[in-house]
């Protein structure tokens, strides 16, 4: 209805007016219209015009952006952190446990010879098993046959039975000698391995001279010391023998452990594959502990880091919207005048809401561009500290400012809106 | 109601043509603030519009400024019929054919002198040959048709009053308007700055430029080639 109308202009051809250059005589009425780089550089003088209360007033946006940065960006950092450390030792161990009796078989549930079977898996680096039981886990041990009155020379200790590989499955080494081979296990040899914390309490330190240990008054030749375990670390205090020779003197002769080390990556299938080639068909009565996927423990992590300080970082914006929104309603209002006289010029209310609009959004611009500096300098400087590799996602970055321009346009709808409904009747006589 | 006393197009060199205007506000009692108001002012001339506060200079004003929509009658500016007009129209028709002149001059403090004036053209499509371009040098211009070229730089607050009120007119000359629409112009001046003012309209009166001014003062309504007094919201023509 309203749309470019004709109107008559009375003998607008004729022109007998002064010269001049007046609105051409076209006979219609124009509308009003504003170039987008004028309406921008309005808005940038409105935000100008005040600068401290502009600087103020973008702090709100400025510490919720931070705050969002800096939580995305150090929970990330760390999160490839922590999944970093797991990486090194658990997620390449697999530890098969065996119950200790077995109500329904009549045999050991898994027998020594079950190793190789798991060794020949893919994936797996190193297989071991152990026997303990707790009978054994408190023996006496002796380094001497002598018993000096008064003097208590004999330890507690654990006495475990093991296969060959074991130094490898536990990621350890001999400090000396030798460990348990295949020859000792089909000779039943009375030989023992010692933990390297057993060695020291027995005071045993080299097996150059063939020393002994009583274990139930029965003695066995230290052939090497194991040091360095990494995984079933209470083996540093233990006694460790071949299978057959425990089963034959210290009834160990059943399984009740499986270590296996696997190639990165491979832990969770031969988690699955283990059991059915220790027990086929038993699988269920065993137990494995495997790591967790890496992913979800990443996931995990960051879940835990992220939540109460996302819910911070919102706030904050929140808080920061509701300070656009409250300055801006005031500077709307101070200007007054300034609105009425646009509207005198010829500002159409969307031109007037238009430049408020844009002042806010610019203010809000201007806090996310600043938070995300700050946030991704608090990242560096927090990975720098701890020595980590700064995590930084370029959409963090660029989405930053976007989010607190976003803040500054929804803050500014209202105080816009009330400027754009002034009558310029009213707003010209303030 | 008796029928308007004009009922043809006015010609080309009628610059207001204000035909029966009533102009009543909804207020309990309705307070009628223009009566039946007939008003011709043609191009070049100097009008001045007295009256006592409350006698509906205001509403004339508002009226003739496009910022209030009479209640009844026609209202002819510059060749069109503004009642039928749209509000955004009607802006355009502001923006482009009036330049107001205010009593508190109504400058941005924080912009210069010469953006002030500048702001004129912010809101419209450039004319042919007056594009943003060419947008300073004709704020220059502007200033210079007001003596003011020397402070194109400076803020609005270190001018005299006198001073201001000329940059305001600056800025209403920029848009080329069919008239000058003037709102107690000098009611914040001393005397000798409402000379300086006074003399400019002089001048552009000279230059053809119409006038419309609304005072109280003697002084101001003196200038003017021809006054009518409001009172009640009649207008009577005023004979020297």
């Amino acid at each position: 209805m309203r749309s470019r109308k004709r109107v008559p202009r009375a003998a607008a051809s004729t022109g007998t007016a002064r010269a001049g250059g007046r609105a051409p005589a076209t006979g219609t009425v124009e509308r009003p219209w504003m170039d987008v780089r004028d309406l921008w550089s309005e808005a940038l003088a409105g935000v100008l015009a005040r600068p401290t209360r502009s600087a103020l007033t973008t702090l709100g946006t400025v510490l919720g952006i931070t705050t969002l940065v800096i939580t995305i960006g150090v929970s990330s950092t760390a999160g490839n952190q922590i999944v970093g450390r797991f990486d090194a030792l658990t997620a390449t161990s697999v530890t098969v446990g065996v119950s200790s009796a077995d109500p329904a078989g009549p045999g050991p549930l898994v027998d020594w010879s079950g190793v190789d079977a798991v060794r020949r898996l893919a994936g797996v680096e190193s297989v071991a098993a152990i026997a303990a039981s707790q009978e054994t886990a408190g023996v006496e041990v002796r380094a001497d046959d002598v018993a000096a009155p008064g003097e208590v020379s004999g330890q507690t200790m654990a006495v475990v039975a093991a296969s060959p590989t074991l130094p490898a499955a536990v990621r350890g080494g001999m400090t000396t000698g030798r460990f348990l081979d295949d020859g000792d296990i089909a000779r039943h040899d009375r030989v023992a391995v010692l933990g390297d914390q057993a060695a020291r309490l027995l005071g045993i330190s080299s097996v150059e001279n063939a020393p002994a240990v009583f274990l139930k008054g029965q003695a066995y030749t230290v052939i090497g010391i194991l040091g360095g375990v990494e995984r079933e670390q209470q083996l540093a205090t233990a006694v460790i023998l071949p299978p057959t020779t425990a089963a034959d003197r210290m009834g160990l002769g059943t399984v009740t452990r499986v270590l296996i080390n696997t190639a990165l990556g491979a832990a969770g299938q031969v988690a699955r594959q283990a059991p059915i080639a220790l027990a086929p068909g038993a699988e269920a009565s065993l137990t494995v502990t495997a790591p967790a996927d890496p992913a979800e423990a990443r996931k995990g992590v960051q879940g835990d880091v992220n939540g109460l300080f996302l819910v911070l970082g919102l706030v904050s914006l929140v808080v920061g919207a509701i300070g656009i929104a409250n300055v801006t309603l005031v500077t709307v209002i101070e200007r007054i005048g300034e609105i009425g006289l646009r509207r005198a010029l010829g500002a159409s209310r969307r031109q007037v809401a238009g430049q408020f609009l844009v002042e806010s959004t610019t203010i809000g611009l201007l806090g996310g561009v600043v938070g995300a500096a700050l946030g991704v300098v608090v990242v560096v400087i927090v990975s720098a500290v701890k020595e980590w590799t700064p995590v930084l996602d370029v959409r963090l970055a660029l989405g930053a400012p976007v989010a607190g321009a976003l803040v500054g346009l929804l803050a500014g709808l209202y105080p816009s809106l009330r400027a754009s409904r002034m009558e310029p009747v009213d707003a010209l006589r303030s | 109601m008796s029928g308007p006393p004009f009922s043809v197009v006015p010609d080309a060199d009628t610059v207001i043509q204000l035909i029966a205007v009533d102009r009543t506000f909804d207020s309990e009692p309705p307070v009628h603030a223009l009566r039946e108001v007939n008003l011709t002012v043609r191009r070049g001339e100097h009008l001045s519009i007295v009256g006592p506060s409350g006698s509906g200079k205001s509403t004339l004003l508002n009226t003739l400024g496009l910022l209030d929509r009479p209640t009844s009658g026609t209202y002819w500016l510059d060749g069109v019929e503004t009642n039928a007009l749209g509000d955004l129209e009607r802006t355009s028709l502001r923006g482009s054919r009036i330049g107001f002149v205010f009593q508190s001059f109504h400058l941005l403090p924080y912009r210069t002198v010469e953006e002030n004036v500048m702001l004129a053209e912010t809101y419209r499509r450039p004319r042919p040959g007056r594009g943003r371009a060419g947008r300073r040098a004709r704020a220059e211009q502007a200033l210079r048709r007001v003596g003011l070229a020397h402070r194109a730089g400076f803020r609005p607050d270190r001018l005299s009053g006198g001073e201001r009120q000329r940059v305001a007119i600056a800025r209403a000359l920029m848009s080329e308007p069919a008239l000058l629409l003037c709102d107690e112009p000098t009611g914040n001046l001393d005397s000798e700055n409402t000379e300086s003012v006074l003399d400019l309209f002089g001048r552009l009166g000279e230059q053809g430029m119409t006038l419309v001014v609304i005072t109280h003062e003697e002084a101001v309504s003196g200038r003017a080639h021809r006054r009518v007094r409001i009172s009640d919201g009649r207008l009577t023509e005023e004979h020297r």
